[in-house]
């Protein structure tokens, strides 16, 4: 079995491989040497362990996610459906207005499925979005997603997003948010009003004071 | 002409006074803060500090740099963010010395000042910043003529919270030394709520639950190397998800708290997995200083920037991403 060392994320090694012909990725939590031994154990095994029931309850709720194949806790490792296709987060800078605010407005949609499930991702970056061959989005990484998310937690969730597309699309992101937001008020309609105000609030928060 | 600049820092607690060559040399760097007996700090009570001490401040950095006032060329203060009243003060005296002195002025933002001395320390380019400090808890990485926040404190600062834990203990403020050493004799580690939200987090729910903890006889040493733990584990979380998010091939930390050496240990071996190069600021110029104002100064100054003290009024909610980072050019 052939072993490429595929992507390096914050929390693991992402290597891709075959499985029965079709390619897969592992995504592998490694011990963090750095971190008191007892802190790393817990986070590395409910991270695991959550982000494999989430992939599924997920798509449950109607957002696309990569089928997982098997889960081994004692080593940490997701197998899942490789997705041949970009991250948002390189994509972007590339394609034209029109399309971006497409990608961005069904980027919306999908975290607002999550959260009339609520669950919130909890990392909604768009190094975490996945743009396949095909066009279709993708959503990854769901390591800190939480169940029985409140109007806090999606206040913070959507507060990520914004901030991401402020950081890393500095140069996009009035389209990008505008669309984004446009597409998860389509979809919850006056629900998505308390966690939109609340994303405003908690921006304020933890400014200097 | 070579530019010689004082720098005038006062933020908050803290007052320092600082002389910077434009080779970017360190000529003093002298500074008092207040350290109330009990409770946190006072705006008010900081800004009489700064304005009682200020003037002898700022004489010894002149006489420490060998240097009289006519030898100053550039006079820069830190304008924001900060307390309305210290910002205020230090604003004051830096106005009054340039027209007196008859030098420009230029306005700097703290949080830049401390990333900019700890660039010019570590000769890095472009780094992932930890900014930690009493007031502070920021990601920062420069992107698109900006600093960029690229995650910070859900709530109170790190330093903050080892402040109020430390006054819970009795320890005098700021906290943060006394709670090192105790954390370095404990060794049980006491769970407590550990708090990561993206690329921010939060600390006031693992202060509830230290204080909490504190009332169940657990060992102090246990306790401080636990929050420690909990709380440095944390932050070594959300520098690593913006190394892996920006790619980027260095890591500097900086702020007051960086002279936690734990921390620096923590953050040196994310830096390593990521094949990136570290810095820890150096303890005189990690936390709230004039050098780093005046450094910062030089820079702005040799990129144009002017403030005429008509329009040198001070920004108390100044945010690191809302100025122009003129003197850097990296896309
Ligand atoms: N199923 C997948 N198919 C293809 N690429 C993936 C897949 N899962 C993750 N990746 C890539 O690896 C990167 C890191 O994975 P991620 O799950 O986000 O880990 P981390 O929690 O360490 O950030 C992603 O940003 C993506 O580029
Ligand atoms: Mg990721």
């Amino acid at each position: 079995m052939r072993l490429e060392k595929w992507a390096m994320g914050a929390e693991s090694t992402i290597f891709k491989t075959e499985q029965w012909g079709y390619p897969i990725v592992l995504k592998w939590r490694p011990q963090k040497p750095y971190l008191l031994k007892d802190i790393d154990e817990l986070l590395k095994k409910t991270r695991t362990n959550r982000e494999c029931k989430m992939l599924t309850h997920a798509r449950a709720l109607g957002v696309s996610t990569p089928t997982v194949h098997w889960t081994d806790l004692e080593n940490y490792t997701i197998a899942m459906d490789f997705i041949e296709g970009r991250q948002l987060k390189q994509l972007a800078s590339t394609l034209p207005e029109s399309r971006l605010r497409e990608i961005c407005f069904e980027f919306g949609q999908s975290v607002a499925r999550m959260h009339r499930g609520n669950v919130v991702h909890g990392d909604p970056t768009t190094s975490n979005v996945l743009i396949d061959t095909k066009s279709r989005l993708w959503m990854v990484d769901f390591g800190l997603a939480e169940w029985n998310a409140t109007t806090e937690m999606k206040g913070v969730d959507l507060h990520l997003i914004r901030r991401a597309l402020e950081t890393t699309h500095w140069d996009q992101q009035e389209v990008m948010l505008t669309a984004t937001l446009e597409g998860y008020v389509n979809l919850l309609g006056s629900e998505a009003e308390p966690a939109l105000s609340r994303m405003d609030v908690i921006r304020e928060r933890g400014r200097y004071h | 002409m070579p530019l010689t600049c004082l720098g005038i820092e006062g933020t908050a607690h803290s007052f320092g006074a600082g002389v910077v060559s434009d080779q970017g040399k360190v000529l003093s760097n002298v500074w008092d803060m207040l350290s109330p007996q009990e409770g946190g700090i006072h705006p008010r009570e900081a800004s009489r500090h700064h304005s009682d001490k200020g003037p002898d401040i700022i004489a010894k950095a002149l006489t420490e740099a060998g240097i009289g006032p006519h030898d100053i060329t550039l006079i820069a203060f830190s304008r924001g963010p900060g307390l309305g009243p210290c910002l205020r003060a230090t604003a004051t005296m830096a106005r009054s010395l340039a027209l007196k002195l008859e030098v420009p002025l230029v306005g700097v933002n703290h949080c830049v000042a401390h990333i900019e001395i700890g660039c010019l320390e570590s000769g890095f380019k472009d780094p992932v910043t930890v900014y930690v400090s009493g007031g502070n808890t920021q990601v920062i990485a420069f992107a698109g003529n900006r600093f960029r926040t690229f995650g910070e404190t859900l709530d109170i600062a790190i330093g903050n919270m080892l402040d109020v834990f430390g006054r819970t203990m009795g320890m005098r403020f700021p906290a943060g030394p006394a709670i090192e050493q105790e954390a370095m004799k404990g060794h049980r580690y006491y769970s407590l709520p550990y708090s990561v939200k993206g690329m921010d987090v939060s600390y006031s729910g693992m202060l509830t639950a230290a204080r909490r903890l504190q009332t169940e006889h657990i060992p102090l040493p246990d306790l401080c190397f636990s929050i420690q733990e909990t709380a440095f584990g944390m932050l070594a979380e959300v520098a690593e998800r913006a190394i892996a998010h920006t790619k980027k091939g260095e890591v500097l930390l900086t702020g007051g708290v960086a002279r936690n050496r734990r921390l620096g240990e923590i953050l040196a071996g994310v830096a390593a997995r990521h094949n990136a190069r570290f810095h820890t600021v150096t303890p005189p110029l990690a936390g709230d200083q004039g050098a780093m104002i005046a450094w910062t100064g030089i820079l702005q100054y040799t990129a144009g920037d002017r403030l005429s003290v008509a329009e040198s009024y001070v920004l108390p909610k100044w945010r690191t991403d809302e100025q122009d980072i003129t003197w850097r050019n990296l896309s």
